[in-house]
């Protein structure tokens, strides 16, 4: 690629990078989320599986997030890509939160509950596993 | 592997770029204005939860939102626009700085905003 004129800056053509690089990481990231739902669904009953599902997707986001904001030095292509567009789509908070609401609807507080602790502890313990790997991976990279 | 169209992956696939594009773009325009970036991503969550109360209470009760639509708008748009991967990361950030009073607060209020939010589209879309 031609060097860019140091006269006008790259503005223009880095936002576009930086939404194509969000873009590319969202779509397969999204796919991921809903294939995980379709293959939960198969598995059981629907309500347990649709939950289960979404635990999968956003225990795996959250945890390659960490491998990510973990790796020294940072990695700003790979976080737009791999972290605000591929985790980010791949988890969501929005259907987390339906399920739990609709637990409640039932009256299943105790299912709620149980929704919400398993992937807010869960999600926390993956991040510090995901920050510790990518510290790890960092470390090995500047070894070689 | 059925074909794109068939089986609704292409549905999924447009709705995700506009929904990450958007978070994207409207945590980074609120993060000048905010105290802490993590405002931003609950910002962003809590619609997400208000738009998918709505859509959810629209296909129950007059059908409105169906099949590829909800493909498109929820599992797509929504799904993507939403995220618990970076609020996870964010509050993890808050605890190990050891600020307990802002991690309670994005913890809680997320959660309780969330089911909130969730909630409110529900009524207003009649369910």
């Amino acid at each position: 690629m031609a060097p860019f004129p140091s006269e006008s800056p790259p503005t223009l053509r880095r936002e576009a990078r930086d939404l194509l690089l969000v873009a590319a990481g969202a779509v397969p990231g999204a796919l991921l989320r809903w294939r995980l739902e379709d293959v939960g669904k198969g598995l059981e009953g629907v309500p347990t599986g649709l939950i289960e599902a979404d635990l999968v997707a956003n225990l795996l986001g959250t945890f390659l997030i960490g491998v990510i904001a973990g790796l020294r030095p940072p990695r700003p292509r790979l976080i737009l890509l791999g972290g605000i567009g591929f985790c980010g789509s791949l988890t969501t908070f929005s259907s987390w939160m339906l399920e739990i609401s609709l637990a409640l609807r039932r009256g299943r507080p105790d299912e709620a509950l149980a929704v919400v602790l398993v992937s807010l502890l869960g999600g926390l313990a993956v991040v510090t596993l995901g920050l510790a790997v990518g510290r790890r991976l960092g470390r090995s990279r500047l070894r070689r | 592997m059925a074909a794109p169209l068939d089986n609704g992956a292409l549905f999924v696939a447009i709705g995700a770029v506009p929904g990450a594009w958007l978070r994207f773009r409207v945590v980074n325009h609120f993060e000048p204005m905010l105290p802490r970036k993590h405002w931003g991503t609950f910002g962003v969550n809590l619609i997400a939860c208000f738009a998918i109360g709505l859509l959810v209470s629209l296909e129950g009760s007059c059908g409105l939102a169906a099949g590829r639509t909800l493909l498109l708008l929820a599992t797509g748009f929504l799904g993507s626009f939403s995220t618990f991967s970076t609020w996870i990361a964010e509050l993890h950030a808050t605890l190990h700085q050891r600020q307990r009073r802002e991690a309670v607060l994005l913890c809680g209020g997320s959660v309780l905003g969330g089911l909130l939010a969730v909630g409110a589209g529900l009524a207003i879309g009649g369910s």
